[in-house]
């Protein structure tokens, strides 16, 4: 046991790094891309959702979306997993066995929130729940949808081991839309 | 010397033990005084049933006229060897085993005393030449056991447990003196190497009774089902010692009486009485695993595989019967020898096993396996020693259980020699159900060595268990002599099959070892073995990639982190396996067998039982006790108060009666 | 081999060729609204504001501010206001860091005036 790979262990993980275009974490994003991108092992952890979102998960395991094509697994056990997919909006009771979770898995890691209810949304915080994952875990990509459709989620997952760019901050969520609003009653 | 020269010396030295444990008063150093006599009178029985083996059956000895009944007959035999060697063995154990586990005193005097006195009537039970012999010392053994079993007599359960031993024990005498006297008196003579010689003028009926009887009587002091219930009685609440001797030795003797009837005095016995008695045990190996599951008692637990192991015994013996009734003397003879290479084995893994559970009992404090756990690492030594049994008693190799295991298996798996296909299935489901019985072990000892040893501490004293002051020498003896009677089996088959030579006059040694280290079972065309190279492949097998792990692992530095266990808050030791949760499959698939009960009572009906403790009772029926015992017990009990008007208390009633009997004598000797 | 052997396997394979090509139900799926800026002004703003159910969309000053990450496009805002609220049909809204979700759509003083 030694402090330089315990170092080593927690500076692997891109949540800890420095905010964004630091030289360092984008060679150590690169880093993290290369070991995971071909091969990639999730494992879930359900933090207190509706479960609609798992099953969008295991639907990609299924033959239309099959995640194993892109080199990516499920597995059930922390001490195998590269990335940890969690749901729901942290309820109380269950953030020392989330924090269990992610510290049982060895570095280098990343942790992908998705759902509505995990990135705040539905459910503000209150006696019973955090309200949102980033409350207890260090979050790396975060993936929206209520539920995420499988190819957000893998869209989303891509996105975490780089082989995708990400999309949503280059949109605006604005239209030029053609209809009209609805004409007045009384004309001032 | 001759074997019987130091048999001599081995009673004399516990002999003198006795004296010195009387003469002492309970002090320590009397004590010790009389342990180390003892041990050397356990390494003088050693060398005497090591010689008898080798050099075969003594000359008879007679102390004391001959014509009076009473006088002493002694004559040392091969087939007493094995025994005789096993006891030396556990004596010597124990010996070392005493001093540190019994507090000085003048009760620990009185039992020492006892004890030493049953070592003399069980060496003369082996060293018997003569019906009256053999009786009496078969008699006082068993009363001195009986006093064994009352070390304590104030605690709870005690009394019971050895009133059990007791009053099957003299059942067995019963039968057994039937089918002595039935011989005696059929071939006119007391003394046990005369009847064999005149055993074949006797009618077949007479034999075929009196092998009966002795298997009935025999069989409730070996363990036989349904003869058994007193071992899971008397074991436990005797001391460790006390129970390691019942174990190791006591229930051997009843399978001496089973092998003396059926070897020596009646060795031509048509095929169905050894059919008889390797159905018995084969049933008794099968029942009494199947028990042993179910046992939280490391005691009982142990008692129970005790049962298991006889029938594993008896077993083997029936085969060497039937084989022997159809003219396959070399199979017949190979047989018996694994028979008796088994009693050796476990007279030594079952003594450990026993020792050990005493070092636990003092250690934590209970017997119970769900208040233990946890002890690897309270108890070291214990835990190492307790392994070596363990694996030997679950017959894993390379120790030494799988040889006399395997040479079991390969007898019985040759039953088609006997030309007769129905024999043929019928042995070969016999060793089937050895199979069952093999498996179910293996189960019952992960269970009975996990439960305690491994995990985490159930209960504080489990956790503030300590080795400091227990015995380990006597144990770790055992557990060595476990390793060398399997590595050295080479050693054990060439001393046993000269023993075999005198007891069935058959010679095993050119089909038996032709390399010295290979074993074939009886026949060249069958299997092979050899169980030192296997010990050595084992070895290997194992230290080889370990070395080359040592040698060139990568230099790259670990974390040490908490165990996954779930995400859980807290982990509580109570959420480990239970013994009876570990158990609980054979519950449900033997449940015939067992009738399994179980009683939930909740202080309210809150179905998330929030209001208080729930109490939870799991229960095994007592099948033997329940339908078998109680009955007759009852039935007993009718009869005594159906006679009770006989002792009215009335002088001039029993003055009549002398009357009537005086009168029947008359009308009896005029007939 | 022949063709038809080789169109049926194409034909027959069922998994989605996703990210290489889009894939053909992407089209059906709910989606985060997009807003129309000219017309929406604050009272409207206010309405959108008091009807979402995910606490998605609050207003500063004159700006309406949409965070995509709390949105379940439960189609509420495109309810209330058909005119100014349309679908997106953005699925793909995975982000490095929470203020990539955040828009701003600016409001109009006042509408029909």
């Amino acid at each position: 046991m030694s402090g330089g790979s315990r170092a080593r262990a927690v500076a692997a993980s891109p949540a800890a790094r420095a905010p964004e275009g630091d030289v360092l974490a984008a060679r150590l994003r690169q880093r993290v891309a290369s070991q995971f991108g071909r091969s990639l092992h999730i494992r879930t952890l359900d933090t207190g959702s509706c479960a609609v979102c798992e099953q969008e998960i295991r639907l990609l395991a299924a033959p239309h979306y099959d995640l194993h094509r892109l080199g990516f697994f499920f597995t059930p056990a922390p001490r195998h997993a590269d990335l940890l997919l969690v749901t729901g909006p942290m309820i109380r009771a269950f953030d020392v066995a989330a924090r269990k979770t992610y510290e049982a898995m060895p570095g280098p890691k990343l942790v992908v929130a998705t759902g509505a209810c995990a990135l705040g949304g539905v459910y503000p915080a209150d006696a019973f729940v955090y309200g949102a994952v980033g409350e207890i875990l260090p979050v790396d990509v975060w993936i929206p949808g209520c539920p995420p459709s499988p190819l957000a989620l893998l869209q989303g997952l891509l996105v975490a081991v780089d082989r995708l760019a990400e999309k949503v901050s280059g949109l605006t969520f604005t239209a030029g839309g053609d209809a009209e609003p609805p004409a007045r009653e009384a004309e001032r | 010397m001759s074997a019987l020269g130091w048999l001599a010396v081995a009673a004399g030295g516990w002999g003198l033990a006795v004296l010195a444990a009387l003469a002492g008063g309970g002090r320590a150093g009397a004590i010790r005084l009389c342990c180390a006599l003892s041990g050397l009178g356990g390494a003088a029985a050693m060398a005497g049933g090591v010689s008898a083996l080798l050099w075969g059956n003594g000359p008879v000895v007679t102390v004391g006229p001959a014509e009076v009944a009473g006088s002493l007959q002694l004559q040392a035999t091969s087939l007493a060897g094995v025994f005789a060697a096993l006891l030396g063995l556990v004596a010597v154990a124990i010996a070392a085993y005493i001093p540190r586990y019994h507090e000085p005193g003048p009760g620990t005097a009185l039992y020492l005393a006892v004890y030493n006195l049953a070592l003399v009537a069980s060496v003369a039970v082996l060293a018997a030449g003569g019906v009256v012999t053999f009786l009496v010392a078969w008699e006082s053994m068993a009363l001195l056991c009986y006093l064994l079993i009352l070390r304590h007599p104030s605690r709870d359960a005690v009394a019971g447990g050895a009133f059990w031993f007791l009053a099957l024990s003299e059942t067995g005498f019963v039968l057994i003196i039937a089918a002595f006297v039935i011989l005696a008196t059929k071939t006119h003579s007391m003394e046990l190497s005369v009847i064999a010689a005149r055993a074949h003028l006797v009618s077949p009926a007479w034999r075929d009774t009196a092998f009966l009887l002795a298997l009935a009587g025999f069989g409730f002091k070996a363990g036989l089902v349904p003869l058994h219930v007193w071992l899971p009685e008397a074991h436990p609440v005797a001391p460790a010692d006390g129970s390691a001797f019942l174990s190791g030795l006591i229930v051997k003797l009843g399978a001496y009486g089973i092998a003396l009837f059926a070897f020596r005095l009646l060795p031509a016995q048509p095929a169905w009485t050894g059919l008889v008695t390797m159905a018995a045990g084969a049933l008794t190996a099968a029942i009494g695993i199947l028990y042993a599951m179910n046992e939280r008692d490391l005691k009982r637990f142990l008692a129970y595989s005790t049962i298991e192991n006889i029938g594993i015994i008896v077993t083997a013996f029936g085969a060497a019967m039937i084989f022997g009734a159809y003219q396959q003397r070399a199979l017949a003879a190979f047989l018996l020898l694994a028979g008796l290479y088994h009693v050796a084995n476990h007279g030594t893994y079952k003594t450990l096993l026993f020792l050990e559970t005493g070092v636990i009992e003092h250690a934590a404090g209970t017997r119970d396996m769900d208040r233990l756990g946890g002890l690897i690492h309270r108890l070291p030594r214990t835990a190492v020693i307790s392994l070596a049994g363990t694996l030997g008693i679950a017959a894993l190799p390379p120790l030494n259980g799988f040889v006399s295991e395997w040479l079991i298996f390969q007898g019985l798996f040759q039953g088609f020699r006997t030309g007769s296909h129905l024999l043929g299935i019928l042995i070969v489901t016999a060793a089937a159900t050895l199979g069952l019985t093999g498996g179910l072990a293996i189960y019952a000892f992960v269970r009975g060595y996990g439960i305690p040893f491994l995990g985490m501490p159930r209960t504080r004293p489990a956790a503030a268990a300590t080795e400091r002051g227990q015995p380990v020498t006597g144990p770790a003896l055992l557990a060595v002599a476990c390793v060398a009677l399997a590595v050295g089996a080479p050693v054990v088959l060439l001393v046993l099959s000269r023993a075999m030579r005198t007891v069935t006059g058959v010679g095993l040694r050119p089909v038996l070892l032709p390399g010295n280290l290979t074993v074939l079972p009886a026949h060249t065309d069958f299997s092979a073995f050899s169980p030192t190279w296997l010990a050595v492949f084992l070895v290997a097998v194992t230290a080889v990639p370990l070395l080359i792990y040592l040698a060139g692992r990568p230099r790259a530095d670990s974390v040490t982190v908490p165990v996954w266990d779930g995400g859980m808050v807290a982990f509580k030791p109570r959420m480990q396996y239970s013994a009876m949760t570990f158990s609980a499959p054979t519950r449900v698939t033997f449940d015939a067998l067992y009738r399994p009960s179980v009683s939930v009572r909740r202080a309210s009906d809150d179905p998330a039982g929030r209001s208080g403790p729930v109490h939870y009772e799991s229960a095994v029926a007592p099948l033997f006790l329940r339908y078998l015992y109680r009955p007759v017990i009852r039935a007993v009990e009718w009869l005594a108060d159906v006679v009770r008007p006989l002792q009215s208390g009335d002088v001039s009633l029993y003055l009549f009666y002398v009357f009537l009997m005086i009168l029947l004598a008359y009308l009896v000797g005029a007939l | 081999m022949p063709l038809w052997f080789a169109r049926g396997l194409r034909r027959g394979i069922v998994t989605t060729r996703y990210p290489a090509r889009p894939d053909r139900s992407a089209a059906g799926l709910p989606t985060p609204p997009a807003f129309r800026a000219g017309v929406i002004d604050r009272r409207l703003a206010d309405r959108l504001v008091a009807v979402c159910p995910s606490r998605a969309l609050h207003r500063d000053g004159g700006v309406l501010v949409f965070d995509v990450g709390r949105c379940t496009a439960c189609g509420r805002c495109q309810e209330a206001a058909p005119w100014a609220v349309t679908p997106s049909g953005e699925f793909e809204l995975a982000g490095t860091s929470p203020a990539q979700f955040v828009k701003q759509i600016g409001l109009v003083q006042e509408v029909g005036q």
